[in-house]
């Protein structure tokens, strides 16, 4: 009998089938237009801005509802598509094949990675054509402002979609992690929005303890810091949205940083449904 | 890894033990209680018990899906805890639920990738096994559209379609009317024909019975009983004869007649016609067949 080695494409068969299934989900549909709504209809909010630029509140607006939209469809995609294989036993089918259980984990994470891959694409390009669509009219209205032609760059809207991207696949790493060991759906759903709002605030204790807190509140707070990511550093919307330019090297940098998490969430999410029976 | 003999058993359950640790405590609770089984490979085996006695959970383990708290189970000489041990399995679940999202071929196709099938092949296999299983005018609708029945048609092309030494069928007939039961009983018969082993469980023991090789019974976890159906039911020093309605008087000359040759008339019985027997023809297999493929 020859040896079973890790497969690479029955990951990508499983991954497929995963993204197959949450595009014909209504949760799915439903945040998208969403989504798709807020960010198209923002040219409607542009009075309430705040006393901040038009397009900095636009570019705001279109990244916030990316950000929040993302976390909820990524966290509920990713619960859905993992128990949904458990509870409706299409899991026993598929384990009871020649897979490594490894493939059907990470098979399951590109899926949903696949999922907010496509969501923040769509939700980037609409912004993208948005915001260019309403600063060529302002530079129509106001010629002598935009001088230097258009302030905003395409390149750089497109770098803060990706990194919005990126700070999903961690957060679907981390809820995947979660959902190898719960025994229910919304343990991994609660838990799941808890991760968004410890790795949004950690930087907080982190800079308060760093500030003359107490040494074991120093360490509590370095040690979320190593086990969550801070996702503000996800967060280039401010500077894009004010037209200053997405430097490369921060993008590699935080590139990095959360292939690491991701590293860290899949691997300990295999361990973790390694023994999980089923 | 492991020397694989391919004369020896398609499985080897040796001393299995699983508990399953119930509640906060962990109080344990033993489903399988040291089982020693072997199946001949080319045999249609009946794993039979009352609900709870540990079939599915004896199931898991020869799949692999849940690990023996002790004992072994080797599956064609490899342990079941490796992958390797499920290269030659095609397994059809209890109650199965199929991707419901994809077509019927979609999802035979699915499987069959995922077991290493392309190429030429892959299109050919898959329209094989979706027409011996009677579902091809079918076979591009939703899964979530089909029958109880079609279910576990398309469950067995699944199990079927990368050619397994071994299937596993884990009551392939719960739910399903006499008419796709009939149909399954002879794709397994089928089955056995072109030499592979099958595995099942039921609780139609009739149709066990009429299907099996060799038989075992389990309960609360135990092995109670186990042997060929033929020595298990008897019948090999004993036969009865139908003949039409004997008079009292021709009853009489026959029983004479016997004891002259010392031999005994021990029952004299009205045969009565089985009630699925008498569905089956009515119905009519073939009709049903082509009613579930086309409805």
């Amino acid at each position: 009998m020859s040896r079973v080695s890790f497969s690479l494409t029955r990951v990508r068969l499983i991954a497929r089938n995963t993204l197959l299934e949450a595009s014909r989900q209504k949760l799915f549909s439903f945040l998208l237009l969403l989504a798709l709504g807020l960010v198209g209809g923002a040219q409607w909010f542009r009075e309430f801005n705040f006393g901040a630029s038009e397009l900095k509140f636009l570019a705001d607006l279109g990244y916030g509802a990316m950000a929040f939209f993302g976390a909820a469809l990524t966290i509920a995609a990713t619960a859905q598509l993992f128990f949904s294989e458990i509870d409706n036993r299409t899991a026993l089918t598929l384990l009871a094949k020649p897979v490594w259980r490894a493939e059907f984990v990470l098979g399951k994470y590109l899926g949903v990675v696949a999922v907010t891959a496509v969501f923040c694409a769509l939700i980037t390009g609409l912004l993208v054509a948005m915001l260019w669509s309403r600063e060529s009219a302002l530079m129509r209205e106001f010629p002598d402002s935009f001088g230097q032609g258009h302030t905003l760059r395409i390149v750089d809207l497109a770098w803060a979609g990706y990194l919005q991207w990126l700070k999903l696949t961690v957060l679907a790493a981390f809820t995947l992690l979660v959902a190898t060991f719960s025994r229910t759906q919304l343990y991994t759903v609660v838990t799941g929005f808890f991760v968004v709002v410890i790795c949004h605030l950690q930087y907080l204790a982190q800079d308060v303890y760093a500030q003359g807190g107490s040494t074991f509140g120093q360490v509590v707070a370095g040690v979320l810091g190593l086990m969550f990511p801070n996702f503000q550093l996800f967060n280039f919307a401010d500077n894009v949205g004010a037209g200053v330019p997405v430097a490369w090297d921060r993008v590699a940098r935080v590139s990095v940083y959360a292939l690491g998490y991701v590293a860290g969430g899949c691997g300990l999410s295999v361990f973790s449904f390694r023994q999980r029976e089923i | 890894m492991s020397t694989v003999s391919p004369d020896g058993p398609a499985i080897d359950l040796r001393g299995l033990v699983k508990d399953f640790a119930v509640g906060l405590r962990g109080v344990k609770l033993r489903a399988v209680d040291d089982l020693c089984l072997r199946v001949p490979a080319g045999q249609v085996f009946g794993l039979l018990g009352p609900n709870g006695s540990g079939k599915s959970t004896t199931i898991k383990i020869i799949l692999g899906l849940l690990e023996a708290t002790a004992g072994e189970c080797r599956v064609f000489g490899v342990p079941s805890t490796q992958v390797e041990a499920r290269v030659d399995v095609g397994y059809l679940p209890e109650s199965p639920y199929f991707y419901r999202h994809l077509s019927g071929r979609e999802l035979v196709r699915f499987y069959a990738r995922i077991c290493g099938l392309g190429g030429a092949t892959l299109s050919a296999r898959v329209a094989e096994v979706i027409n011996w299983v009677g579902l091809t005018a079918a076979a591009d609708r939703l899964v979530g559209t089909y029958s109880k029945g079609m279910l576990q048609r398309i469950g067995l092309a699944q199990a079927l379609v990368h050619d397994p030494r071994l299937v596993i069928l884990d009551e392939p007939t719960a739910g399903v009317d006499p008419v796709g039961s009939a149909a399954i009983s002879e794709l397994i018969l089928q089955l056995k024909a072109r030499g592979k082993t099958v595995l099942i469980t039921s609780h139609l023991l009739t149709q066990i019975e009429d299907i099996c090789d060799r038989v075992a019974i389990l309960d609360r976890g135990r092995l109670i009983l186990e042997g060929a159906v033929r020595d298990l039911v008897g019948g090999a020093e004993r036969q009865a004869l139908i003949v039409e309605k004997l008079s009292a008087q021709e009853l009489e000359e026959l029983r004479t007649w016997l004891g002259s040759r010392g031999r005994t008339l021990e029952a004299v019985e009205q045969p009565r016609a089985r009630l699925d027997q008498i569905f089956l023809d009515r119905v009519g297999r073939s009709e049903s067949t082509n009613r579930e493929g086309g409805a």
